[in-house]
């Protein structure tokens, strides 16, 4: 293995603007100075986690998969068992509060990357459904939280990276067929057009009986289903898809924070209010200022200026993460890497999007910004791990 | 299949990278937006995102008359209010249609909201609970729409006490808190600030869609002080009574009881009137022309608004000045007889009788004119003038009541910036005094006239309201006890003695009624009648009764007064006997 080229300053650098900014930020939108502190500390952790995956022999960290599939699995299982917080989603353990979701989606990311690359090669019968059963179990026991909005990315980040690992659009449609099915119970015509593409996909891939009666049967299923299990999502998953869908019909509800927030980015204007001098943090006007809607707080001081160039320097670590994925010759470590670069990618669009009123209040946190340190730890770990392989892109 | 890698394929990175740029270019649309192309209306709206001071309605003082009972106090009602600069005017439909207001109204609220764009400008007030519900319900959506509750005032008397207590509106005054009500007339007016109290004040933080997110400071710091209640010195029941009995005439009029002993007012009744409570609830532009084209006149005020020749009740003046002025050498003195007319100066001044040989006393209960005008023909007008005066005609009696006139008493500079000098004669005088010509008094004052001569000549100021100052000034005209036991004999002698002008109407009374009667000659032909007088202790009242148009004052006024005074004696001196 060689020991690789210089590391890769630009996403250094990028990372250290955006949490620069992020810290910035936080202590503009923190209600009390002790949690700006906090924050800090939690960047300095994931600093050190960073230095840790960044040195980690990749190789090593294929194999030892099941060292941190299960103790997630524990952990997630333990949150749903004993979760504290506003919505059960922390894990207290001392003076620890974790938010294992948050680790649970590199967990997802590291197991889907383990296997992917070997899903058609060395398909021995069994790797591909366990594979599929063992990700879909990380994926429900954190959609069962209840984290709905984190289990749809988890999903999102699958599907990048299946289509990266190769995997055409015919086999990533029989893998979101079940949701495609759920969604298309709205209506006989819709259900109807679905069950109809994906007849044709199965004559297409010409797949074997088995697996015609096995599929059909179940994404049928499904489609019954749905309107069942949707009488038993929580009154508030419910609010926040209908509010998705129509976010005007409930200004009260979870469309307000959405209207507060859009009040507050849109008053930054062109060169925003300044930093610590943004106006609607301060009279609680904006709902979870300092979490979910911390792009709010930064967009109204730092107006459309600050938003571009918090936009260029995601723009610029993400494509350095999708530079070392492309360049990387392991699959693995390819697959690995871009991965984190969907992390990046589908949390940055959700997390800003909702900000700005177009996309669902779904609490996925904006990468290495929100105040937090589950998710700014792991992110740093995804990011060192992404340095990683970027040096070591030569090796196989 | 393997993966691409390993086939020699590159990764996919040019459609990520695609897909990635086209997420991006979706934020940045909308940064720009909301930033750039919206950033103006959203710096607006988060500005707005303020506390505002919201008042707290003081509920008004209740008024009550000198017995306690209720004329008019408060209950709840609510508000609906709108900030034109919040509100969107998409709503505007469907703001009318939860309100169920006619269109033209609903056009003409908004175009007052739009003038005072940020002032909040009531929509719609004195709803019940079941007419705001709607609006309650659709809040969220109506942004720049304030509900609010606010005490309504209700007149539980308002016919017969629109005058005098008048009615309130909404304060329209910017130093007024929104929903305010202030006195329009009579006493709600005059008395505003005692009755109106002082509002509190919640702090309320507020956000751009009027949402209302916390409240600021100690609330218990801002309580509403109710404004105070005044208790009246009236009577309401026999206000009451007095209005039905001159309405039983179908002809306006009014009634004055006062005690002469304290000054206290009794009864100030007007008739016709209207009910207060239409412009409260909103008064309907038929409502309105019903009332201002009524030929009676509703809205005037007879007690004491309104001023017209007093008629031969004046004599009861020109008497006392006679007397003290020594224009008659005893008050037995009988000047040349009554013929029914006296020339002078070339006018013949008629009598409405013939009274022959008479002296002052049954001049005044007879009401001969000729007496009059042979005696003062040698008089000075300034001195019938001071005379007048000081018994209170010419000014206003009290400083209190709401719209009172003062009447005129014409003296030489009177008469020669109205004529010029010349341009009248001691001709004038002689019809002065009998109570015509330029002379006019209301109601309130002839009762103070009656009040002086039974009190002899020391009645306290008049007074208006329980437990307070007198309202009224001290008068002291400058008349002998003599001369007034005089006049207090020849005003009984006027209900007593066979021909006496209220002979007829008093006589049988269990009450020594002292009385004057007048009938005004007008312009238009048809006589004012007028009665007024005192009873002595130990029911010392004062009335005046006028009708106006009624016709002969004896015979129209004179039974009013005494049902009235009768029913006042009843009910404030029940065990009075004489």
């Amino acid at each position: 293995m060689p020991s690789g080229d210089r590391p890769d300053f630009l996403m250094a650098g990028a990372l250290a603007a955006l949490l620069f900014l992020g810290l910035m930020t936080v202590y503009s939108a923190v209600p009390e100075e002790g949690m700006f502190y906090h924050q800090l500390w939690m960047v300095a952790v994931g600093f050190v986690m960073m230095l840790a995956a960044y040195n980690f022999p990749l190789r090593l960290l294929e194999e030892l998969y099941p060292f941190i599939y299960l103790p997630v699995m524990v952990l997630l299982i333990l949150t749903i068992l004993y979760g504290r917080g506003p919505a059960g989603r922390w894990l207290v353990i001392g003076p620890l509060h974790l938010q294992v979701s948050e680790f649970a989606k590199l967990a997802v990311i590291l197991v889907s990357a383990r296997w992917m690359p070997g899903m058609k090669t060395e398909s021995s019968r069994w790797s591909t459904p366990l594979f599929l059963a063992g990700v879909f179990l990380l994926v429900m026991l954190t959609a069962v939280q209840p984290d709905l909005g984190t289990a749809v990315a988890m999903g999102m980040i699958i599907l990048g990276m299946l289509y990266w690992a190769g995997f055409g659009f015919r086999w990533i449609f029989l893998f979101v067929s079940p949701f495609l099915a759920a969604l298309s119970s709205i209506g006989f015509g819709w259900w109807l057009l679905f069950t109809v593409m994906l007849c044709a996909v199965l004559y297409r891939d010409r797949a074997p009986t088995w697996k015609w009666v096995f599929i059909t049967t179940f994404n049928t299923t499904v489609a019954a289903l749905t309107p069942v299990a949707w009488n038993l999502l929580r009154p508030y998953q419910r609010t926040r898809l209908t509010t998705f869908l129509n976010p005007a019909a409930d200004p009260q509800g979870a469309g307000w924070n959405v209207i507060q927030s859009e009040v507050a980015v849109g008053a930054g204007r062109f060169y925003g209010q300044g930093f610590l001098q943004g106006t609607q943090k301060t009279l609680a006007y904006l709902p979870a200022r300092h979490t979910d809607f911390i792009f709010s707080v930064y967009a109204e001081e730092f107006g459309f200026l600050g938003s571009m160039l918090l936009l260029g320097l995601f723009l610029l670590l993400i494509w350095r993460i999708l530079l070392a994925a492309r360049r990387s010759m392991n699959p693995f470590n390819s697959i690995l890497v871009a991965g984190i670069a969907f992390y990046f990618i589908i949390h940055l669009f959700v997390n800003i999007g909702m900000a700005i009123g177009i996309m669902p209040v779904t609490g996925l946190p904006l990468p290495l910004m929100t105040y937090g340190g589950s998710h700014v730890i792991t992110e740093m770990i995804m990011v060192g791990l992404a340095m990683n392989a970027a040096r070591n892109w030569r090796s196989w | 299949m393997k993966p691409r890698s390993r086939e020699g394929k590159p990764w996919p990175m040019t459609s990520v990278v695609v897909v990635l740029f086209i997420l991006l270019g979706i934020l940045t649309a909308r940064l720009v937006y909301l930033q750039l192309i919206r950033g103006e209306y959203y710096s607006e709206l988060a500005a707005r995102n303020r506390i505002r001071s919201v008042a707290i309605p003081a509920p008004r003082g209740v008024v009550t008359d000198r017995f306690g009972l209720v004329l008019a106090d408060n209950e709840p009602a609510f508000t609906v209010s709108l900030i034109h600069s919040e509100f969107d005017t998409v709503n505007r439909e469907l703001l009318a249609d939860l309100l169920s207001l006619p269109e033209g109204e609903m056009e003409e609220r908004f175009a007052a909201a739009e003038r005072s764009p940020y002032r909040a400008i009531v929509v719609k007030d004195d709803l019940e609970l079941e007419a705001v519900i709607p609006v309650a319900d659709n809040m969220y959506r109506l942004p720049g729409v304030i509900l609010s509750v606010t005490p309504r005032r209700r007149y539980r008397m308002g016919e017969t006490f629109c005058h005098l207590i008048g009615y309130v509106s909404l304060a329209d005054s910017a130093a007024r808190y929104q929903g305010e009500l202030a006195g329009v007339t009579g006493l709600e007016r005059i008395l505003n600030d005692r009755l109106s109290g002082t509002p509190g004040y919640v702090r309320e933080v507020v956000d751009a869609y009027g949402r209302v997110v916390d409240t600021f400071g100690d609330p218990s710091e801002s309580v509403p002080v109710p404004g105070r209640d005044v208790a009246l010195t009236v009577d309401a029941e026999l206000q009451a009574y007095a209005d039905s009995i001159i309405s039983g005439t179908g002809n306006p009029g009014a009634a004055v009881v006062l005690d002469w002993s304290t000054g206290e007012l009794l009864c100030l009744a007007s008739e016709p009137g209207f009910d207060p409570n239409l412009f409260i609830e909103g008064l309907s532009s038929d409502d309105w022309n019903a009332i201002l084209d009524n030929p009676q006149k509703p809205l005037l005020n007879r007690a004491w608004g309104t001023c017209h020749p007093p008629g031969s009740t004046f004599k009861i003046v020109t008497a006392a000045w006679i007397l003290e002025e020594g224009l008659v050498p005893s008050p037995d003195y009988m000047p040349d007889p009554c013929y029914g007319s006296v020339s002078y100066g070339g006018n013949v001044f008629r009598c409405w009788g013939t009274h022959g040989r008479i002296n002052i006393l049954e001049a005044l209960a007879v009401s001969c004119d000729s007496y009059f005008y042979r005696v003062v023909q040698n008089g000075n007008m300034d001195n019938l003038a001071k005379m007048a005066r000081s018994m209170g005609m010419g000014a206003r009696v009290t400083g209190l009541l709401p719209g009172e006139a003062s009447g005129v008493v014409p003296d030489r500079d009177y008469m020669n910036s109205r004529y010029g000098p010349g341009g009248w004669g001691q001709g004038n005088l002689l019809n002065l005094s009998i109570g015509q010509g330029e002379l006019l008094a209301s109601p309130l004052q002839m009762a103070v006239v009656s009040g002086l001569v039974a009190s002899m000549g020391d009645m306290p100021p008049l007074s208006l309201i329980v437990g307070e100052d007198p309202c009224g000034v001290k008068l002291a005209p400058p008349i002998s006890p003599d001369n007034l036991a005089v006049i207090d004999q020849a005003l009984r002698a006027a209900v007593t003695r066979r021909g006496g002008t209220l002979f007829s109407a008093m006589h049988d009374s269990p009450l020594p009624f002292r009385a004057k009667s007048g009938t005004a000659e007008t312009y238009a032909g048809l006589d004012h009648a007028w009665v007024c007088g005192y009873l002595p202790r130990p029911a010392p009242l004062a009335y005046a009764v006028f009708v106006e148009y009624g016709g002969s004052g004896g015979v129209v006024a004179g039974p009013l007064a005494r049902a009235i005074v009768e029913k006042a004696v009843e009910r404030l001196y029940p065990d009075a006997v004489w």
